[in-house]
């Protein structure tokens, strides 16, 4: 059973606004129902890598909670809610092709193609970037910088090649914008794709995160 | 001297790049690597440099081997200048680019002034120390991509298809100045290009691979002979080997082509 990329996204929103509402105990099991998706979908190395930096990432929000003087659960709290919302990105990047996301985004969301293009383009570039950033700390190496060593000397490597990296995506989206140019760019809406049409899946997906978002006025009168 | 033994490479998941290479280079050689797009060229030139490290086999630089070496060790013994330029590009004038490698280094502020200002002299760069290094012409960009590697006086130079994009009196200049450095200084010299041509003039040992494996490795006269079949490794006969043959000739260039043909008239 498929679910269309206008579902996908709805479903995301909707999670990035209900990890504020729900209890702490659902929040939980939607985190442990994201992992088991993302890996269905896909369990390569990148997957594991990117789930890692995640959580490597909620552990230094909790941290710098907990140093802004907030109390540990709230911090645990704060951090559960970051990893939720941007896991559910990940199950929606990982499980979604980009064009069905910038498809979705004119024709349900009355998106403007433009900044459609604009969205998915920023993510296009990502995978371009990180191999930019590889290609380019291997030319500092070769030069006889190490960036063995504590965490400090690794974070001021990372530090030296973010100039050339703005650079060359600069001079990048130059060539691109000129390219769209040449190629008409402003005629295409996205609308001589396929339609993507709602399936029962979708309908499925939509009816539960209707019932889970209006959850408290349920629990109220019923 | 870099040496391979049995050196296998994949990368994740994939199909092998590298099977079973064993090959010596000597100090002083002046090797081509040649081979069509995916052959392996570029993997195993990485592979000499630390820059990866085979899934099985050995890489030796100088005898020592090189398994638990990262690049910045071996920077100051092996050179390498990578395909893409603008990669490479960190600092903000063409002086300050070059005097990266010798400053990481801790070279005397002296020393690195000296290697800098011949490195730039070296490659024609002088008149450029103080321009913004992303403004430099495509030929240019690869030309400071040389200095940067010699810089830090290496006794190996990997140079990846550096002739790209260049013109022709660029690239004549480029080889040139490569052969001076490897016949006066001894400077060992591997040169991954697509161009049949350079490695014939340039060469003196040619290093061909197909899908990963090496299949050719002997002087450029045996390979360049206009008559051998490359088309299965996926490579041309030079034009002007290739038309030499014709008439029996072993000319490297149309001016000796000539000299050769007329030669041969008179005779007959």
């Amino acid at each position: 059973m498929k679910v269309t990329a206008f579902t996908q996204l709805i479903t995301v929103l909707a999670v990035t606004a209900l990890v504020f509402i729900l209890p702490v105990q659902v929040v939980s099991f939607i985190l442990v129902l994201e992992l088991v998706l993302l890996l269905y979908i896909k369990h390569d190395r990148m997957t594991m890598a990117a789930i890692g930096a995640l959580t490597v990432f909620t552990g230094m929000m909790i941290l710098l909670q907990l140093l802004f003087q907030s109390t540990l659960e709230v911090a645990m709290l704060g951090g559960l809610r970051m990893l939720v919302m941007t896991m559910a990105f990940l199950c929606l990047l990982a499980a979604t092709r980009i064009q069905d996301i910038a498809q979705a985004l004119v024709e349900r969301f009355h998106m403007p193609c433009e900044y459609a293009f604009m969205l998915t383009t920023a993510l296009r570039f990502v995978p371009d970037f990180l191999t930019d950033s590889t290609a380019t700390l291997d030319a500092q190496s070769c030069r006889g910088y190490s960036n063995r060593g504590n965490v400090f000397k690794r974070l001021y490597s990372y530090l030296v090649v973010i100039k050339p990296l703005v650079m060359r995506a600069v001079a990048k989206s130059d060539t691109l914008a000129l390219s769209m140019e040449l190629k008409g760019f402003g005629a295409n809406t996205y609308k001589n794709m396929k339609k993507q049409e709602l399936g029962l899946g979708d309908y499925l997906v939509l009816t539960i995160v209707a019932i889970l978002s209006t959850y408290k006025f349920w629990i109220k009168y019923l | 001297m870099i040496e391979t033994r049995e050196v296998n490479f994949a990368y994740r998941r994939g199909e092998p790049v590298i099977n079973d290479i064993d090959c010596k280079i000597e100090n002083g050689e002046f090797v081509a690597l040649l081979g069509h797009n995916g052959s392996g060229k570029t993997t195993l030139s990485r592979l000499f440099m630390a820059l990866m490290h085979p899934r099985s086999g050995e890489v030796y630089v100088d005898g020592e081997n090189i398994a638990k070496k990262e690049p910045a060790d071996l920077a100051d013994r092996v050179g390498y200048v990578f395909q893409n330029p603008d990669l490479q590009i960190l600092a903000d004038t063409v002086w300050d680019e070059v005097a990266y490698g010798p400053r990481n280094k801790k070279l005397s502020e002296e020393k690195v002034r000296e290697q800098v200002e011949e490195a730039l002299a070296a490659t024609g760069l002088t008149d450029f120390a103080d321009v913004y290094p992303r403004i430099l012409s495509f030929g240019q960009k690869r030309r400071l991509g040389v200095a940067v590697a010699l810089a830090l006086k290496p006794r190996i130079l990997i140079l990846d298809e550096i002739t790209n994009g260049q013109d022709s009196l660029e690239k004549e200049q480029m080889m040139n100045y490569l052969r001076a450095i490897n016949e006066e200084q001894g400077i060992t010299i591997v040169l991954i290009t697509h161009d049949m041509n350079i490695a014939r003039l340039y060469a003196r040992r040619v290093i061909v691979l197909h899908n990963g494996n090496l299949v050719f490795d002997d002087v450029p006269e045996e390979l360049f002979n206009g008559t051998k079949d490359l088309t299965e490794w996926g490579l041309q006969q030079p034009t002007m080997a290739a038309l030499a043959a014709n008439f029996e000739l072993t000319a490297v260039n149309a001016a000796d082509f000539c000299a050769q043909l007329t030669l041969k008239a008179g005779d007959k």
